[in-house]
């Protein structure tokens, strides 16, 4: 096995895939900071140009590519407030806080290095997990999925403020989110549910235009009347400063990280969970952190956990759902399941080969998610004093500029009028949300796990009736499901106890 | 109305643009897909804007734009009500949208053929295959399965829901259809873990899984190709005329399964030059070696012959249609 991985290491290094490498990784670096335009759309159009490519050259073009949009979507994130991409939505809570706090510097600091060893550990889980995995994945079958998905919503508990108030609200606002998630034609019978007799609605409403509405345009009427730069009225010399407090940080939160890391695996070796359900269980997990009321408040206001949490989960869900991808020819998210056109394309078929006949090539991946996010976190510290003193620019000269990438960002995901009207929609939505202080990240939740929880509910019941509840897989996810719903309470009552 | 005013404003137009050859040079034809990018429609198109040009006179550039939604319905409205008639913009869409005029779907703007037909860049054979476990090895004996088989589907609408459905239905098979897999490939890893015992598709998706020696193909409808022409046909099955009709009229548009189409008032001779230039595209052996690679094999179906096709399918007796709508919902 450590044959195959060296050998897969020297097949990256040569030149020419090196040089493809390179190419992907500055196509995947604007990708991700412009917002709208996604890794997976990008992947499709690449996807022509490996036709006269080796396997590995074709791999280190693409995988480089992608590698990098969770990690420079998570700059946008927090330095605009508009998600980068719909994976790095999460890190916009705490993120852009910490940088309208004029900690845009050691916020950016701990993203980039919270990306690093999340993309280390997806890609060692890669490289562990290939001969462990078919066991793991058929054990998750759709009973088990719904219960994840269950999970992720008791994450709200955690995601919401103190008290009984704060969890009513945190609760009604990730029904609000699942009732969103079931616009469009459902899958079961095929009725069309709160379409309002819009085509544009038929197909359900797409996640970036709601992102980008609920998280950019709060942010930019508050930036409007306030009529300052992001970072207030700071002087530029103090908000760069801080990146190495930001790796600082990841290190003294370091175990929080590698968790943070690991959820992310996790999600991403699932298939049927999706790419943007890893970070907002992650971010969940990380507000968990917080020990006491004072320490939960900080969360949403620039808590740095709150950034390390999903900067690392959504980079180590790359390395996790290419794992089903290789081993079952199973895409573990959109992106991959292009990913797979690629295999096709090269003449490699996914399954027993890739971890035997192909083995290098494999590692070859793991090697190529490895130096896309080393080559691409070294290049952003670089340029980081520059990214961080854009938070120092005055509102009038940004906002226009933020506006037109919000919109054109939007506009990419159906070409269609109607992304604008939703992003606009959603915006008034979160601005309400907002004044009203109620919390967007469980609609989010509720918004991104509805369809799963739906249709897996769904598949459970007619496949198994009421059978799929003894399964003991689902007995363990439910009990993890009151844990962490209960756990916030529990926390409270302890310091009640110790005051 | 207002878009009969405006092909009849353009089919005055006719005679203007007729008198000229069609020349591309220097243009731009623009493909419009009804999809995202990334999908099987789209990639198909890819294909084609790559190889295009050189059988177009002028050598155009060909690009591909994805306009995605409702299943293609905005698409087609679009070319079919918005887009000119001068050649420069060609459409793709859902295959099932004569099925969806013929239901009368709400927000069908179109009428399917009216369009000016390019042709068809492929043809879809569905089968139905099960685990090699299971008891059954061919048709019969799968009809005669005691205990209830589990079908994975993705849901109404898609090849995966409605053959095995109109199976259940029309010919009586002991199936259960558990539909809301997100897709194909989640239905395989169910397929793996036995959530259930198999499912239909393409045969092109499912081969790789044939190979394996995971399941077991079992029957067809009526479109076929090599490897699978010695499958049982759903229709041959059928216990009356009626029921005939109504798996005929489900698997009539995989004949046209990648449609391709000009605006209903483009003049004749950009219609001809298309059609030349798809035909000899889809025979060109580099295309052809960049469609085997991908596993995209394509076979031009001329546009006339296509358009017969769809008119059969919308010359269906009414009875016919308010059976078939009872079972078979538009969608993907």
């Amino acid at each position: 096995m450590s044959e195959a991985l060296l050998e897969g290491l020297v097949l990256v290094l040569q030149w020419k895939a090196l040089a493809f490498m390179m190419l992907g990784i500055v196509l995947g670096f604007w990708v991700g900071l412009l917002p709208g335009l996604g890794g997976a759309t990008t992947l499709a159009l690449m996807l022509p140009f490996i036709y006269n490519m080796q396997p590995v050259e074709a791999f280190a073009f693409l995988l480089g590519m992608h590698a990098v949009t969770a990690t420079t979507g998570d700059i946008t994130s927090v330095l605009f407030g508009v998600p980068g991409e719909a994976a790095s939505a999460a890190t916009i809570l705490d993120g852009h806080a910490m940088a309208k706090n004029g900690e845009a510097g050691r916020a950016l600091g701990a993203v980039l290095a919270s990306s690093l060893v999340g993309a280390l550990v997806g890609a060692a889980a890669l490289a562990l997990a290939v001969p462990v995995v078919r066991p793991l994945v058929l054990t998750f079958g759709s009973p088990e999925l719904f219960m994840l998905a269950i999970v992720g919503l008791a994450f709200i508990a955690s995601l919401s403020s103190h008290g009984g108030r704060g969890l009513v609200r945190g609760f009604l606002a990730g029904l609000l989110g699942l009732l969103v998630s079931t616009v469009g034609q459902d899958p079961q019978a095929g009725v069309a549910r709160y379409t309002f007799d819009s085509l544009y609605l038929w197909q359900g409403l797409d996640l970036v235009p709601i992102l980008v509405g609920i998280f950019a345009i709060p942010e930019i009427i508050e930036l409007a009347a306030r009529g300052t730069s992001i970072a207030g009225s700071l002087p530029a010399g103090r908000i760069s400063r801080g990146a190495l407090e930001g790796v600082k940080d990841t290190f003294r939160h370091f175990w929080l990280t590698i968790r943070c890391s690991l959820i992310g695996t996790f999600i991403g070796i699932m298939p049927g969970l999706g790419g943007s359900v890893a970070q907002w269980m992650a971010y969940g997990h990380a507000a968990q952190s917080a020990r006491t009321a004072e320490e939960r408040k900080r969360f949403g206001a620039g808590d740095v956990r709150g950034v390390l949490g999903p900067g690392a989960a959504n980079n180590s869900k790359e390395g996790g759902s290419l794992i089903p991808t290789v081993a079952f020819g199973v895409p573990g998210s959109t992106a991959m399941a292009i990913l797979l056109g690629g295999f096709v394309l090269l003449g490699l078929v996914p399954g027993p080969d890739m971890l035997s006949k192909h083995l290098s090539v494999t590692y070859s991946m793991v090697w190529t998610i490895v130096l896309a996010n080393v080559v691409t976190v070294v290049v952003c510290f670089l340029f980081l004093d520059q990214l961080a003193r854009l938070t120092g620019v005055r509102g009038s000269i940004l906002i226009p500029l933020i506006l037109v990438l919000v919109f054109v960002g939007s506009y990419t995901s159906n070409n269609h009028y109607g992304d604008m009207v939703a992003t606009l929609a959603f915006g008034a939505i979160g601005y309400l949300m907002v004044l009203a202080g109620w919390p967007r990240a469980p609609f989010v939740l509720g918004l991104v796990l509805g369809k799963i929880a739906e249709n897996y509910l769904y598949i459970s019941i007619a496949r198994y009736e009421a059978a799929w509840l003894t399964r003991p897989v689902v007995l363990v996810l439910i009990v993890i499901a009151i844990a962490v719903i209960i756990y916030p309470l529990f926390q409270a009552r302890r310091k009640a106890a110790h005051a | 109305m207002k878009c009969k005013l405006m092909s009849l404003g353009l089919a005055a137009l006719l005679p203007l643009a007729a008198a000229a050859q069609p020349n591309f040079s220097g243009k731009t034809v623009t493909i419009i897909v009804g999809y995202k990018a990334g999908g099987g429609y789209d990639a198909t198109a890819r294909l084609l804007a790559r190889h295009l040009p050189k059988h177009i006179p002028g050598k155009p550039t060909v690009i591909v734009q994805n306009m995605p939604g409702a299943n293609s319905i905005i698409a087609a409205n679009h070319i079919y009500n918005v887009a000119k008639p001068d050649g420069l913009t060609i459409g793709t869409f859902n295959r099932n949208l004569p099925i969806a005029q013929l239901t009368k779907v709400e927000g069908v703007k179109f009428d399917i053929t009216k369009f000016q037909w390019v042709g068809s860049a492929a043809n879809e054979s569905t089968i139905l295959a099960i685990r090699t476990d299971l008891p059954y090895k061919t048709f019969d004996e799968l009809r005669k399965a005691k205990q209830t088989v589990v079908i994975g589907s993705t849901g109404p609408g898609a090849n995966t829901h409605d053959f095995p459905l109109l199976l259940k239905e029309l010919l009586g098979l002991n199936f259960k259809i558990v539909s809301g897999y997100s897709s194909s490939a989640d239905i395989m890893l169910a397929v793996e873990r036995k959530e259930v015992d198999g499912r239909a598709g393409s045969y092109t998706s499912l081969r790789p899984f044939i190979d394996r020696g995971l399941v077991r193909p079992i029957v067809r409808a009526r479109s076929t190709e090599p490897g699978i022409d010695k499958l049982p046909a759903d229709e041959d099955a059928a216990p009356n005329a009626r029921a005939k009709a109504i798996m005929a009229l489900r698997s009539a548009p995989e004949q046209v399964a990648r449609p391709y189409v000009l605006p209903p008032a483009t003049p004749a001779e950009i219609v001809k030059v298309m059609r030349d230039a798809f035909a000899k595209a889809i025979q060109d052996p580099e295309l052809d070696a960049e469609g085997k690679k991908a596993k995209l094999d394509l076979e031009y179906l001329p546009g006339d012959q296509a358009q017969k096709i769809l008119v059969q399918v919308l010359q269906q007796p009414q009875d016919i249609v308010a059976e078939f709508s009872k079972y078979i919902k538009f969608g993907e």
